[in-house]
This record gives C-alpha cells, sequence and structure tokens, in this order.
C-alpha cells in the first residue's frame, strides 16, 4: 500500500511511519508531499491537516493510528505517551524521554531528507519497543 | 529608486491565525486559548494570534486550526510579514515582557526557595527547572531576565548539592 505524509519528517511521522511498517503494513511505501492536495488517490494520507489519520481531540496521529487500528499493545502506548509530548509538548503526560527524542529526530531533519530520515528512525524506535517491552515485564527500567 | 537592503533582510516572518469559536460550549475555547498561551502566542486582535514563523509554530497552529474546525468554528492560517518595522518591534517587545515577567517569577520562587529546609528545597529545584524548560520554549526575544534566571535556579542547585549539617 501507498502512504502520503507531509515532507520534513519529524516525529509524529517518523514514530507513524515505523509502526505502519511494522504493525500495519509490511511492505508500505511512502511518498511526502508539499501540500495536502498532491496527494493521489490511491495513497492514505496521515498526520495532515483534515485527514482521519490525524491529530484528533487532543490526540497527535500516533494516538490516532493506535485507536483506529485498534492496537492495544501497552507497549505502543507507553510510546505513544512520549511520541505526544514530543510533538505537541502539552504536559498531557509525563514523559521526560520526550525532550531527547524530540531535539534527535529535530536534527535528523534539519540533515537528511525524509526517505534517509525514516530507515535512522525505524531502528530507533525498534530499540525504544524493545527497551519499553523489557521495562514493562521487568516493572522498571532494563540494564 | 534604491531600497536600502537591510530594512528587507532584517523583516521578520510570522506565521498566523485566524479563527473563531462558538461563544458555547466554553471548554474548546479554554483549550485553545491555554495552548496558544503554552505557545507564547501574541494576541494581534480578538481571534486573532500570532508567532514567528518556523516550521514548528507553522505546524502547531495548523493542528490549533484543525482543533478549532473540529469544535465547530473556523480558522485559517496565514503567513505574513508587518509592514512597519516600529510595530514590529513593538509587538515582538510585548512578547519579550511576557517572558520576562515569568522569568522574574522564577527568579523570586528562587530566591525563596534557597531559605527552605533542604527536601523542600529539593523539590523546587525540580520544578522550577521544569518552569524555566517550559519559558524557554515559548520565549522567541529573549529578555535579560533570560540569563538572570537561569543564574538564579543555578546557585539554588548549588545550594542544594551542598552536604546538609
Amino acid at each position: 500500500m501507498r502512504w502520503a505524509t507531509r515532507e520534513h519528517c519529524h516525529v509524529d511521522r517518523a514514530a507513524c511511519a515505523w509502526l505502519i511498517r511494522r504493525f500495519i503494513d509490511a511492505r508500505a511505501e511512502f511518498v511526502f508531499v508539499a501540500d495536502p492536495a498532491d496527494v493521489d488517490d490511491d495513497a492514505t494520507p496521515f498526520d495532515m491537516r483534515g485527514v482521519e489519520l490525524s491529530h484528533h481531540g487532543g490526540d497527535c496521529s500516533f494516538e490516532t493510528f493506535l485507536r483506529r487500528y485498534e492496537l492495544d499493545d501497552p507497549v505502543l502506548w507507553e510510546i505513544a505517551r512520549i511520541v505526544h509530548e514530543a510533538d505537541l509538548a502539552d504536559e498531557r503526560f509525563d514523559a521526560p524521554e520526550a525532550a531527547g527524542l524530540d531535539m534527535l529526530l529535530r536534527g535528523l531533519s534539519m540533515t537528511k531528507d525524509d526517505e534517509t530520515m525514516l530507515s535512522l528512525t525505524g531502528p530507533l524506535f525498534d530499540g525504544l519497543y524493545e527497551f519499553k517491552k523489557r521495562a514493562l515485564l521487568l516493572g522498571r527500567d532494563p540494564a | 529608486m534604491v531600497t536600502p537592503s537591510s530594512s528587507r533582510v532584517e523583516r521578520a516572518r510570522w506565521v498566523l491565525l485566524a479563527y473563531r469559536l462558538p461563544r458555547e460550549p466554553s471548554s474548546p475555547r479554554i483549550a485553545v486559548w491555554r495552548k496558544l498561551k503554552r505557545l507564547g502566542a501574541a494576541q494581534v486582535l480578538d481571534g486573532l494570534v500570532t508567532l514567528p514563523l518556523d516550521s514548528r509554530t507553522r505546524e502547531q497552529l495548523e493542528w490549533l486550526a484543525d482543533e478549532v474546525v473540529d469544535a465547530g468554528g473556523e480558522a485559517t492560517i496565514w503567513l505574513g510579514e508587518l509592514a512597519s518595522r516600529t510595530q514590529e518591534r513593538t509587538l515582538a517587545a510585548a512578547m519579550t515582557g511576557q517572558v520576562a515577567a515569568d522569568y522574574s517569577r522564577v527568579i523570586a520562587a528562587a530566591e525563596q526557595a534557597a531559605e527552605e529546609a533542604p527536601g523542600q528545597r529539593k523539590r523546587s529545584l525540580g520544578r522550577l527547572r521544569r518552569e524555566l524548560r517550559r519559558i524557554r520554549s515559548r520565549d522567541y526575544f529573549p529578555p535579560s531576565e533570560r540569563e538572570q534566571a537561569v543564574a538564579a535556579v543555578e546557585a539554588l542547585a548549588a545550594l542544594v548539592e551542598e552536604p546538609v549539617g
């Protein structure tokens, strides 16, 4: 399937792309557009103004994906808290990791194109998922 | 005709949100107002707010515009610059004044916390550091109070690190 989002990806779009590839559509192809009007009919848009898979009711797009696809994995919701705060910083959640993640991804988006950005952030979110999974099983941060 | 080039390059670009929300219910109005305050947006007129343009401020105002529309209101996003340099300075000064007042509160609270018992002092330090981060995230035209507030919180941190007794 083809998925479309805005160019110059930041944390929410990078996290959504990882989520799509890993949990929704392993063969996902991504296209990046400057304007929502540029999305082809055969592509599913996300994290753009006025589309279903985007910000809704105070949720960021990553949270919207989890709800729409009924992904109730608690590890994903842990990541959602971090992505929400990195993206919106509205203090709905206590996620001290968010500031660091925001800075790292903002820096990457300054130096890399969107394709490269996703190829780098994919393994990063894989690692974050593994860490949070172990933390949840152990009941404390894993070494 | 020669236009002084300096007057062109120094002009700041702004992102503006023009919006109108139904008077009732009041909760979406309050939610939008809180978010604008957190972003440090300047009120130009009733229903017109602005921030210096960058990718983050533009995106945040775009999400807010969607929130307004979802709540049954109307919203448009504009990009622009002030035609008058004097008015631009006035706007920037108003935004600076707002964060300067916030920094001043941090300075006063840090000085007060120095008098507290060690445990309480440490909790105050955490709270003030978070508050400082919040203010910095909406500080587009830093006032001199910023450095003073950072210094005041660091002085408090030095006290917290001293061994008790």
